[in-house]
């Protein structure tokens, strides 16, 4: 594993400006009346895309790939994904074949403005470099020019240089599949660059417009459809005026980082924009932009304008946004220039309060660097929704939910300043007496500063005489600078006895191995053994740390490290009905007095049990009985199991298989065999959680081993499942031991309770996580580590304040890993709001998307699937649906429009249905897994779960990778895939590399060592090999997992095998007997939301 | 001294019977007026100069399946031999045509009345004929751990040195316990293995089996897997599956073993302050049970435990962990305020059965100042034939020399033998009430089966599952009642047999018949025949057991007033004296002894219990039943022998008479052997006399007492506690206890310088006496 430490700064390039996208809002406009006749054409359109398009186009790429790479080669330096060489030609090629007409340029242009008839709005949309353009384009009439203008200067950004090629490629790439990547990243990074190549400088903005327009421009087989249907069904089209201004919040805090970033990506961009500039010639032809375009850019210019407001939060109206996606009513929906993530590698700097006002975070998917002035880091704690609705009914007209994302350990960014420990001796924090809620910046200090007011519960607190501290003519307590606790969100409070029931607990870790005849013939038992060998040496030193270890197939097996003994004894425990532990000390010894030993037996262990013959696994009366050798102090446990508990407490059946000749009941009742088999295991749970005992489960199997039963384990104690699924002694061990140091290693603590508190006004209403809930208000963790988060889902109580600020405070009492006791405390206020508008401004697109992730995840064991993604889909419509009604009143009923914001939540609502948790095909264990994997995910990795980044391998060392090690993704859709490529497919758990039939076998030679695609086995490890190519593969996959804090699991996928099969399911884009592509799905929620308006 | 046990020894002959009375009367009635019960004691596998061993199986009857034996009448003609018990004539085979009234087989010779005949190999487990795994005896040690540093120490050398001693192809396990129950897997090289099971949860043999995976075969693994691994492993699974994992041949495990009791420490539970240290002695022998459970049917085991105090976790507890809470005493049982007792008698009950039914051997050795439980495992030790032995300490020679014993070879070895049956023919109107001894009743119903149940009855075959040469069983006849039968009339003989099966410690089958004869006697006529048949020693050896069994079986029995009872009974019936005359009182030389016998026995251990602790009790008791008369009539009345410079060595009367300043005494009283120094005598050796060359003689006689004290000690087991001490000394006790106290404060004046008194209350013998004669000649 990379060191946990979250990206450098250095590393990412500076080209990227990774908000810019999220800020705009974008509109989808769609006629529906159109559509009929537009699906006609869409026959071909619509679904073409993907097969069509597929099917023919490659013929065409052939010629036409080069087409695409050029835009890439232009807008990104580092990561043209096809190799094609000279992009304008290829452009053209491209175009000429796809659309038959070559003339189309004139013809194109119209079309992604999809409405033609409504002049210049659509038109200007789409020309608006595509994304920009169809937000804006409707509405503005504004003068784009100047609206850019400033805001791509505004931004340090060099919007102008960079933005250019960028749009370009948009455009561009939209006709050729293999192309769209490029656009994506293009995008996010040089959005200027769009708005620039058709009025270089003031399109910078418009890049999430971008999106919507390129849409519109790219795909070539729509376009032509739609051409030939002018009554194309569906145009789309981003406002960026609302979220803009949104947006440029976050895009000014960047501002420190971007002029660095900014100097870079001007250089490149300079350059590129030339090329930009011709490449957008060649697209013009396609589409005809710039007239069009120019008439997109006003709406952005309103945004512009909001965008430096946004800063200060002043609210946007959303009918700005609007006008644009008004105009275009027919135009088809181009499937490259929709809404898709676009990944920025920008660091952002970001500081938590600006001018005494919250500042609303970065996106969690982002990079960037926190300055903790007042509100906790946002990898702390953030919100929904960065202004509170004062009102139940405000909320609950929006739809949205508001709650939180707690990770109380969330690993800092290694620039940002460690957190700081306060130390208030015996007597503790100061804590509000009512309330008990803890010192914090945003209480205030009154009477000469002889009392202070709880920013909580509003009571009015006497002041500590030793604390007390004289006020500044500011209000503000003179020492309030000095103190972290009165100017920092998050501080560490050293506690005090009080918070002790007993002494710290030390550091236990006791290992748990299978080694039933399965495990040992799999190689599982020997990983595992030499995964614990290895991260001993990582446990953290001193006299506080003991382990102990044991085995299990279907006897316990423990053993007794003390020293004195010349050789560890194995203690069996036969009775699994009823255990109990072998001794009573000694099967848990300080690490420092056993380390020879427990070497010896790690070694000694996979020999030891090579011939055992036993199959049955006591899984549940193997962890019991460790916890009852745990139980005086606590710990971790580490089990490492491989076949279906078959014997002994807590035993399970393999009702797997009864599960599959029962499917038929499938579709109208939840799927049992993702709940729990019974309720023993629950219990023993809870019992291990009342003591300490926190159980991370790592499942090298090869079987159904019903995860949805023993999962329940972990969960409750805080702890996870890690799935090695099929396991091979190959390629996983590695994972294996990197997953387990990195358990070991992160920081965590032991024994925590955890508390959310909240201004009056608003309440917990629940938390949802891995941890052990005995009272409603505390959260109980045996143990809690950086990765872990728990959501806290909020409800009004009462009004509050418009105005005002509404507090969040989360206190962790915890014990370190060296034996402190600390609390934690992160404190985050929000401003409150009366407007709608506010709320759908200051939506946090991640957060909201984890929510809602974790909450259908969570119905999934307990409902009918159908009903799930009825569920996850009508939390999405009802969203926009509220947006549309309340926000965009003024638009044209025929748009589909999209608050800035949330502009990705139907992309990401689509690929949570086809995520493998809402399948009904998928493996039941798989499913499973994949469930307890989103229950403690943190906000960051949400999005990757069902998005995953997709980046082409093959063409690496054409690319000159600037600065960040990451090309740029591609988006998830079959269209884009070659078969001359190799694409690597990331979701932050697993890695898989697809290898396309045709690939240069020189590339496969350089990255894999073999000669041909025949030769590909899905097991594989990864080897650096002596030529460039190779080393930047191994550079990129050692950033992910740097980023992602995980090894990945890698996998060769092959076209035509199950395993290409796997690759493409997370082709999420692509139509499937299913579900929808993405485009018939943003038609499927535009007809919803319109089936609502009155 | 040795000298004079000889002729004892000769009672038993060759035989190794000892009846109460040698003559029989003839009906139930005349029986019942003997007072003393018709009792053989018999020494079923009791070595002799002139056994013979056959290498050939017996000649059955078959009806009564009783062995060919001298008292058959022979047809030599025809080959036809006459069961003298049921009178079923038999042919003889076809091997014994040869046979004549010159050329007999030994079986039939009249000396030969216990012949010995060894079976090729036991019928049970024919199949697979594996001398070296059927026949070795397996010796599973359980070990106590909850012991002080030191006592560990002590045990656990004694246990290597056992080890060191036992034949290269005897099985060894090994059991460890204390707050739990430890079975170490010695067949395991890659590093000690043991199955840990909790010592509160009792486990059936089932579980256990299943557990120590030893249940039916593959149980628990899937038989895919099995058979790949059967494949692959075709040698290495079976040491991996079987019993073998845990019992090694002595040869191959000493090295683990010495290993690892050179790690085993003390037990690591902890013991809260004011709290007895958790033992789990039950749940460490039902496990060992269980163990031995997996072995081959027919294999002769023991298993040995080491306990070093009262079991206080799970089943078989005998006291609750509270150190306030003394461990029950004879009181506490009179009372019934013993809460655990019952309970755990039960549970060793269920224990011996278990060990029965797989013919296993529960040995235990207790070292504790406190109470163990014997009591309490009595019954699973007794019924199984195994050994108790009680000592104070694991480093005390009782224990030392006691435990070393079991395993040497040679003259002196105990000749521990496995997997004992015992059956008995017996002639016409004698019925079998049941055997007192180290035995189970096979619920072997038959003619022979009386109404009436003493011990081990309903029954006429027994389970010795151990057994030694000095094994010892009292069997009650009784007599049918019917008058009138004539026909055995026609023989005044009567006849029994004994025949005995066992399994040598070399792993031989043998079968031994012992046939006897006995006289019937109509006493209605005289009682001159039954008088001269009379063994007083066997009649009080045979009472006393009654007695104790008396005492455990029946409440509130009254001992001494029933000892009483039967005695004034007997001197009236077969006394000679003038009604209400005592003086006119005398006793046949072969009552003559009796008397004394009953005084002695009254105020023995085996009646005052209150002296003991009911662990001793059921010690003493244990080895009152299983050892052979003259041991047995030592326990109840001790030898007493004088060294003096004036004369030989002499036996002395056991009375505070006997001491003087210038003697040394000798006491054997079984259960201890007490050297005593005359005052002077001890003065003397203080200076040192004895280490003067002028002064030899005194050195001689210092000597002598210690020598034959090691004569003693060397052949009992288990070994007696050898005291030492001086006149006036406080380790006096032990023999003072044992004298009769014709001399005690009272009468102090009397007594000649020198000699001792008694500081007690008890009567003397000769007030006994008197006493005795005034009852006897009383009209009843």
């Amino acid at each position: 594993m990379a060191s946990p430490g979250g990206p450098r700064p250095g590393n990412l390039p500076p080209s990227f400006i990774p908000n810019s996208l999220a800020n705009n809002m974008q509109n989808l406009q769609i006629n529906q009346p159109n559509q009929p006749q537009s699906n006609n054409p869409t026959g071909g359109v619509s679904r073409p895309p993907n097969t069509t398009p597929f099917g023919q186009q490659p013929p065409p790429f052939a010629g036409s790939r080069p087409g695409p790479p050029p835009h890439s080669a232009f807008a990104r330096g580092p990561v043209p994904p096809s190799p094609s060489g000279p992009p304008q030609t290829t452009l053209s090629p491209n175009v000429a074949p796809v659309r038959p007409a070559g003339p189309p340029p004139g013809s194109q242009p119209p079309t992604p403005f999809v409405s033609r008839p409504l002049p210049p709005g659509s038109l200007p949309s789409s020309m608006g470099g595509a994304t920009v353009s169809l937000a804006s384009g409707s509405s503005p009439q504004l003068g784009p020019g100047p609206h850019h203008g400033p805001f791509v200067s505004s931004p340090p950004m060099s919007g102008p240089a960079a933005p250019p090629p960028v749009r370009t490629s948009g455009p561009l790439s939209n006709g050729p599949p293999g192309i769209t990547p490029a656009q994506f990243q293009a995008g996010p990074r040089f959005p200027p660059v769009m708005g620039s190549t058709p009025r270089p400088p003031p399109i910078a903005a418009p890049q999430p417009a971008t999106m919507l327009s390129s849409g519109s421009s790219s795909q070539r087989p729509q376009l032509r459809p739609n051409f030939g249907g002018p009554p194309a069904s569906a145009s789309l089209a981003t406002t960026h005026p609302g979220p803009s201004s949104a947006p440029p919040q976050n895009m000014l805090p960047p501002p420190a980082p971007s002029p660095f970033s900014a100097p870079i990506q001007s250089v490149p961009r300079p350059s590129g924009s030339p090329y930009g500039m011709q490449t957008w010639m060649s697209q013009q032809q396609q589409v005809a932009p710039p007239p069009p375009v120019s008439g997109l850019q006003p709406p952005r210019m309103f945004g512009m304008p909001r965008t430096l407001p946004n800063q200060s939060l002043a609210p946007t109206s959303p009918a700005l946004f609007h006008t644009g996606a008004a105009g275009t009513a027919q135009s088809k929906v181009d499937p490259s220039h929709i809404p898709r993530p676009i990944p920025s590698s920008v660091v952002i700097l970001h500081e938590t309060r600006q001018g005494n006002q919250a500042n609303p975070p970065p996106p969690a998917t982002s990079d960037y660097i926190v300055k903790d002035t007042g509100n906790c880091s946002p990898r702390f704690m953030r919100c929904t929704i960065n202004q509170i609705p004062c009102t139940v009914d405000l909320l609950s007209t929006s739809a949205m939910q508001l709650a939180l994302l707690v990770q109380p350990l969330a690993l800092p960014h290694p620039s940002e300043e460690p957190i700081q420990v306060v130390d208030f001796g015996e007597s503790g924090p100061v804590r509000c007496s009512r309330c008990k809620g803890y010192i914090n910046p945003f209480m205030k200090f009154i009477d000469q500063g002889r009392s202070f007011i709880c920013n909580l519960c509003g009571f009015t607190d006497e002041t500590p005489r030793d604390y007390h501290c004289n006020l500044g003519p500011d209000g503000r307590r003179r020492d309030a600078d000095e103190r972290p606790e009165l100017c920092r969100g998050t501080v560490e409070f050293v506690a005090s006895k009080e918070y002790m029931v007993r002494d710290p607990m030390p550091a236990v870790y006791f290992f748990l191995i299978d080694v039933s005849t399965n495990a040992i013939q799999t190689g599982a038992t020997a990983a595992a053994c030499s995964a614990i060998n290895q991260v001993i040496a990582d446990l953290p030193e001193g006299p506080r740390t003991a382990v102990g270890i044991a085995t299990f197939d279907s006897n316990i097996h423990f053993y007794n490290l003390k020293r004195a003994l010349q050789q560890p004894l194995m203690l069996i425990v036969p009775d699994i009905q009823d255990v109990y532990t072998p001794l009573e000390s000694d099967v848990i010894v300080q690490l420092s007095e056993c380390r020879q030993h427990l070497e010896l037996l790690l070694e000694s262990i996979p020999t030891m049990f090579q011939n055992n013959r036993i199959g049955d696994s006591a899984f549940g009366a193997a962890i019991k009985a460790a916890y009852l050798a745990m139980k005086s102090t606590g710990g971790k446990l580490l089990v490492f199991q491989s076949v279906l508990p078959s014997i002994g407490i807590g035993s399970l059946s393999a009702r797997e298989a009864e599960g599959r000749s029962n499917i038929s009941a499938g579709e109208k009742e939840a799927n049992k065999l993702l709940q729990p088999a019974d309720k023993t295991l629950k219990t023993m749970a809870i019992e291990f959680a009342e003591y300490q005992v926190c159980v991370d489960l790592f499942i090298t199997t090869q079987t159904y081993v019903d995860i949805a039963s023993i999962s329940v384990i972990p969960r409750t104690t805080g702890g996870r499942v890690y799935y090695y699924y099929p396991f091979t002694a190959l390629s996983d061990p590695a994972k294996l031991y990197n997953d387990l140091r990195w358990n070991v290693t992160r920081p965590q603590g032991f024994e925590a309770v955890m508390r959310v508190r909240c201004s009056q006004g608003i309440q917990v209403q629940d938390y949802s996580g891995n941890f052990c809930k005995r009272i409603p208000t505390d959260v109980d963790l045996p143990a809690i580590d950086c990765d872990k988060t728990i959501m806290v889902t909020l409800k009004h109580d009462d009004k509050l304040q418009d105005g005002s600020e509404c507090a969040f405070q989360c206190a962790l009492l915890y014990t370190t890993v060296y034996g402190q006791r600390r609390i934690r405390v992160s404190t985050l206020s929000l401003p409150c709001t009366t407007m709608l508008s506010n709320l759908f401004r200051s939506a946090d697109l991640d957060t909201q998307f984890a929510c809602i992730l974790k909450q259908v995840t969570g119905e999934v064991p307990s409902t009918p699937l159908p009903q799930v993604a009825e569920q996850a889909k009508n939390l999405c419509i009802n969203i926009l649906h509220s947006y549309r009604k309340f926000c965009a009143t003024a638009t044209a009923s025929g748009q589909l429009i999209l608050p800035e914001a949330l502009k990705l939540l139907p992309l990401y609502t689509l690929a949570l249905l086809k995520s493998c948790g809402l399948r009904g095909d998928g493996r039941i264990d798989d499913r499973s897994s994949w469930i307890n994997y989103v229950s403690h995910l943190s906000t960051p990795l949400a999005i990757p779960l069902v998005y995953p980044r997709m980046i082409a391998i093959h063409n690496l060392d054409e690319k000159e990778l600037d600065s960040s090690l990451i090309p740029e993704t591609v988006p998830l859709s079959s269209e884009h895939i070659t078969d001359e490529g190799i694409y690597l497919l990331e979701n932050g758990e697993d890695c898989l590399i697809c290898v396309g039939n045709s690939v240069n076998p020189d590339i496969l030679h350089q990255l894999f060592g073999i000669s041909s695609v025949e030769e590909i086995s899905s097991q594989f490890v990864l080897q650096q090999y002596d030529n460039p190519l190779s080393k930047k593969l191994n550079g990129i996959i050692n950033e992910i997992r740097r980023q992602r804090c995980s090894y990945l699991r890698l996998k060769l996928c092959r076209k035509g095998d199950p395993s290409g099969t796997t690759f493409l399911s997370y082709m999420v884009e692509d139509k499937t007997p299913s579900g929808l592509s993405y485009v018939e799905f943003l038609i499927h929620i535009h007809q919803h939301i319109q089936r609502k308006m009155p | 001294m040795a000298a004079s046990r000889l002729p004892e020894a000769d009672l038993e002959g060759i035989e190794g019977v000892r009846m109460t009375w040698n003559n029989w009367p003839r009906t139930k009635v005349e029986a019942s007026k003997c007072v003393i019960p018709i009792a053989a004691s018999i020494q079923p596998i009791r070595p002799h100069v002139d056994l013979q061993v056959l290498p050939y199986p017996p000649l059955r009857c078959k009806t009564c399946s009783a062995v060919l034996s001298p008292f058959c009448r022979v047809d030599f003609t025809a080959l036809v031999w006459m069961c003298p018990f049921c009178y079923q004539r038999n042919h003889f085979p076809q091997h014994y045509s040869s046979i004549s009234q010159t050329n007999l087989p030994a079986e039939l010779y009249p000396n030969f009345p216990s012949i010995e005949y060894t079976i090729p190999n036991y019928p049970q487990n024919p199949q697979n004929f594996n001398p070296s795994t059927t026949v070795c005896p397996i010796y599973l040690f359980v070990f106590d751990t909850c012991l002080l540093e030191e006592e560990l120490d002590f045990a656990k050398s004694a246990l290597k040195r056992a080890i060191g001693m036992l034949p290269d192809n005897a099985m060894v396990g090994f059991v460890s316990y204390g707050t739990q129950v430890q079975v170490h897997e010695l067949g395991f090289s890659e590093m000690s293995k043991v199955y840990v099971f909790r010592g509160s949860k009792e486990l059936s043999k089932d579980q256990v089996l299943e557990q120590l995976g030893l249940g039916a075969a593959g149980r628990r693994a899937g038989p895919g897997i099995q058979k790949g691994g059967d494949g692959l492993n075709p040698l290495g699974g079976a040491p991996n599956s079987g019993i073998n994992r845990f019992l090694l041949p002595a040869s191959e495990c000493e090295y683990t073993l010495n290993s690892l009791l050179d790690e085993l420490g003390t037990d690591q539970w902890p013991v809260a302050p004011g709290n007895r240290a958790l033992r789990c002695t039950g749940v460490a022998l039902s496990i060992a049970a269980g163990l031995l459970g997996a072995s081959t049917v027919g294999t002769g085991a023991r298993i040995i435990a080491f306990v070093g105090g009262p079991c206080t976790e799970g089943p078989g507890s005998i006291v609750s962990k509270d150190l306030s809470d003394p461990v029950r005493s004879h009181k506490d049982l009179d009372k019934d305020a013993a809460p655990f007792f019952k309970k755990a008698v039960h549970f060793y009950e269920e224990l011996g059965k278990q060990l029965v039914s797989q013919g296993h051997v529960l040995d235990v050795f207790a070292s504790a100042l406190d109470q163990v439980g014997i009591a309490e495992m009595k019954v699973a030790i007794e019924r199984t034939g195994g050994l108790a032995v009680l000592a104070e300490s694991f480093g005390h020679s009782v224990f030392k020399e006691s435990f070393k014993r079991i395993f040497e070879d040679g003259e002196q070895s105990l000749g521990l033998s496995f997997n004992g049956t015992l059956e008995i023919n017996c002639s016409k109107d004698i019925k079998i009430q049941g055997i007192i001894g180290p035995c189970t009743s096979l619920e072997k119903k038959g003619p022979a089966v009386a109404n009436t149940v003493i011990g081990q009855g309903n029954t006429t075959a027994w389970k010795m599952c151990g057994l030694d040469r000095n094994t010892c069983m009292t069997i009650f006849f009784d007599i049918s009642s019917n008058e009138k039968s004539d026909p055995s009339g026609t023989n005044p003989q009567l006849y029994i047999q004994f025949i005995t099966s066992y399994q040598t410690p070399d792993g031989q089958t043998r079968l031994r018949a012992t046939t006897v004869t006995r006289r019937w006697v109509d006493s209605a006529v005289g009682t001159e025949d039954l008088v001269n048949g009379f063994d007083q020693e066997a009649a009080a050896v045979v009472i006393a057991r009654f007695a104790s069994y008396k005492m455990e079986m029946e409440e509130g029995f009254d001992t001494t007033r029933w000892l009483d009872r039967n005695l004034i009974r007997l001197c009236s019936k077969f006394g000679d004296y003038r009604k209400d005359d005592p003086s006119s009182f005398t006793l046949n030389p072969c009552f003559s002894l009796f008397p004394q016998f009953m005084f002695n026995l009254r105020r023995s251990q085996f009646v005052q219990v209150f002296n003991n602790s009911p662990d001793e009790t059921a010690y003493f008791r244990i080895l009152l039943n299983r050892e052979i008369i003259s041991n047995a009539a030592v326990m109840i009345q001790p030898s007493l022998i004088s060294y003096s410079f004036n004369s030989l060595p002499a036996p002395a009367l056991l009375d505070v008479s006997s001491i003087g300043a210038d003697r040394i005494l000798l006491l054997d009283s079984y259960f201890s052997v007490v050297i005593f120094h005359g005052m002077t005598i001890a003065q003397w050796r203080n200076m040192g006399y004895q280490n003067q060359p002028e002064h030899q003689a005194f050195a001689h006689l210092l000597q002598a007492p210690h020598d034959d004290a090691e004569l003693i000690i060397r052949d009992r087991f288990p070994v007696p506690r050898l005291v030492v001490c001086d006149q006036h000394g406080s380790q006096a006790r032990f023999l003072l206890a044992k004298l009769n106290p014709s001399a005690t404060y009272s009468n102090a004046h009397e007594m000649a310088a020198g000699s001792d008194v008694i500081f007690t209350d008890d009567v003397s013998l000769q007030v006994f006496i008197d006493h005795l004669q005034r009852l006897a000649v009383q009209a009843s």
